[in-house]
């Protein structure tokens, strides 16, 4: 494994119950730190279970997952957090807590690095708020700090979510559907964040994504699955309406 | 859509199949006979009790009487019920305090039971239902038999009054906490795995906001109804303002009565915008 790869899979399957159908069947790629990488599919291809395994959420059933060079399969579940607090991840639905301040939902971003009870009570060190208000000023949401998550629209939370993931000092950051909820403006703002992430800070951005000239503008890799197989890895430019098709049939 | 369209749709034998004359008459004969028993248990009831709207009439029109006694009707009796006010301020103290004793004391053991009788926090799901079942039927006991109990058992006044509500308060509440953890969104408990929290650290950022606000709203509910029950403990010795309550409509004192319902209403409204105030600050 060379120091620029981030995630090295190998034959990795994945099924949810003992008896239960083969929802990743064998996928092996590699990923390398700075790149953009698109992960496209049908629903229920296997896109969302593929991110899940690569920050430890879910163990793959078999085969190896290299993320950020451990393989997240063989570690207790304390190492694994470890790991986990260097892959930031992006929801659709943008998983804040509304309730919280913006401030507060970048600062979860921190807990992996504080002591359970230090971040139980809330008690944050200075440098991470100072660090949380950098995140948000790099994501354009100066001021927002003391707004409440639940007040922000659909694209100010997922820019919230993202602060959060820089906040966390993400090596690697994966979003599922992540400007699925979003429109085109706001997708491109999101993007290009993503984009300067991985060029400036040398971020493996790893996303899957239903809009396929999001893929072709922003990503420079992309990686079809269809029914839990890798069908498809190359240069977004390559992705014709023919190999689309094969991809999501 | 289209009018066309409606019929094609009604038209189309997959959409709903047809039904024989059997499965139509039975579905239309269980129908009949249902509501047939229905009617025949309202009927039952009425009879059982020889409820008379003639008698119902003539009830309501003494009690116009004894309504119209509740409220003073000049200075004299003005001066009168200010000093029953005065009177049985001390006791109505009493009952607010039992009604907050007896929410407390119900809720600290409901905040760690309630994530056994959760299923999606219970230790195996199997305990779960054992918890819920064992929670229904400590619901299904009146307050006032849980008071008869208490006096039983540790005598009458106030302490046995709050230990009843605390019963009530307790599986109430268990339920309640149990139910808002059960509808806990799965997103932000995610989220908060996903940058590597602990366990603890999974509760505290990614359950508690969304628990809290519940939580806060089904306590206050619980004290709402505990300043209810708590004065009519005093009917059964269990200490408050019931057992003066009681006196007075035994004695026929209705002005006395009158001013303890009235005090009452104003505890009740004045605990419903205090909870109300609450709920905002915390949701």
């Amino acid at each position: 494994m060379a120091d620029q790869d981030a995630l090295v899979a190998h034959e990795i399957t994945h099924r949810y119950s003992k008896r239960g159908p083969l929802v990743l069947k064998g996928v092996s790629f590699t990923a390398r730190r700075g790149e953009i990488v698109g992960l496209i599919g049908q629903s229920g291809a296997g896109k969302s279970t593929l991110l899940r395994c690569i920050n430890g959420l879910i163990t793959p059933t078999s085969g190896t997952l290299l993320t950020l060079g451990l393989n997240v399969a063989h570690l207790p579940e304390s190492a694994r957090r470890t790991v986990r607090r260097r892959v930031g991840m992006i929801f659709q639905e943008f998983n804040l807590l509304d309730r919280l301040t913006v401030m507060k939902n970048v600062l979860v971003g921190r807990i992996g690095y504080l002591s359970t009870f230090r971040s139980c009570l809330h008690l944050f060190p200075s440098s991470d708020r100072k660090k949380a208000a950098e995140c948000l000023a790099m994501v354009g949401l100066a001021g927002f700090e003391r707004r409440r998550a639940r007040d922000l629209s659909g694209g100010q939370k997922q820019r919230v979510a993202i602060a959060r993931a820089i906040a966390q000092g993400a090596e690697i950051i994966l979003g599922d559907e992540a400007t699925a909820n979003l429109d085109a403006r706001t997708t491109d703002a999101i993007m290009e964040i993503l984009v300067m992430l991985a060029r400036e800070r040398n971020t493996l951005v790893f996303l899957s994504i239903h809009d396929l000239d999001i893929a072709r503008r922003y990503c420079n890799r992309v990686l079809g699955l269809r029914g839990g197989t890798l069908v498809f890895d190359a240069h977004p430019d390559t992705l014709s309406k023919d190999v689309v098709e094969e991809i999501l049939k | 859509m289209s009018a066309t369209q409606d019929v094609e749709i009604a038209q189309d034998p997959a959409a709903e199949p047809a039904r024989t004359f059997a499965q139509v008459a039975f579905s239309i004969g269980t129908r009949v006979l249902v509501s047939a028993l229905l009617v025949t248990i309202v009927v039952w009831a009425f009879a059982g009790i020889q409820f008379d709207f003639t008698n119902l009439h003539q009830g309501l029109i003494s009690g116009r009487h004894y309504m119209a006694q509740m409220f003073p009707h000049n200075i004299a009796e003005l001066q009168y019920a200010s000093r029953v006010l005065i009177g049985n301020w001390p006791y109505l103290v009493q009952t607010i305090q039992i009604a907050i004793v007896g929410t407390v004391v119900g809720a600290i053991p409901a905040l760690p039971l309630c994530f056994l009788a959760a299923r999606t926090t219970s230790l195996f799901r199997p305990l779960a239902v054992v918890v819920k079942t064992a929670l229904n039927i400590g619901r299904s006991v009146p307050i006032l038999i849980y008071a008869l109990l208490t006096v039983c058992i540790i005598g009458l006044g106030a302490p046995a009054g709050a230990i009843a509500l605390a019963f009530g308060s307790f599986v109430m509440l268990t339920k309640l906490y149990a139910e808002a953890l059960e509808s806990v969104s799965p997103g932000p408990v995610e989220a908060v795995r996903a940058v590597g929290g602990s366990p603890a650290q999974v509760f505290v950022f990614g359950m508690l906001p969304q628990v809290f606000p519940n939580f806060i709203s089904a306590t206050l509910y619980a004290l709402e109804l505990n300043m209810l029950s708590s004065f009519v403990l005093g009917f059964v010795g269990a200490g408050g303002i019931g057992f003066n309550l009681q006196n007075y409509l035994r004695l026929y004192q209705m002005l006395d009565a009158g001013v303890l319902v009235f005090l009452l209403i104003i505890l009740v409204n004045i605990v419903d915008y205090l909870s109300y105030r609450i709920r905002m600050l915390f949701a």
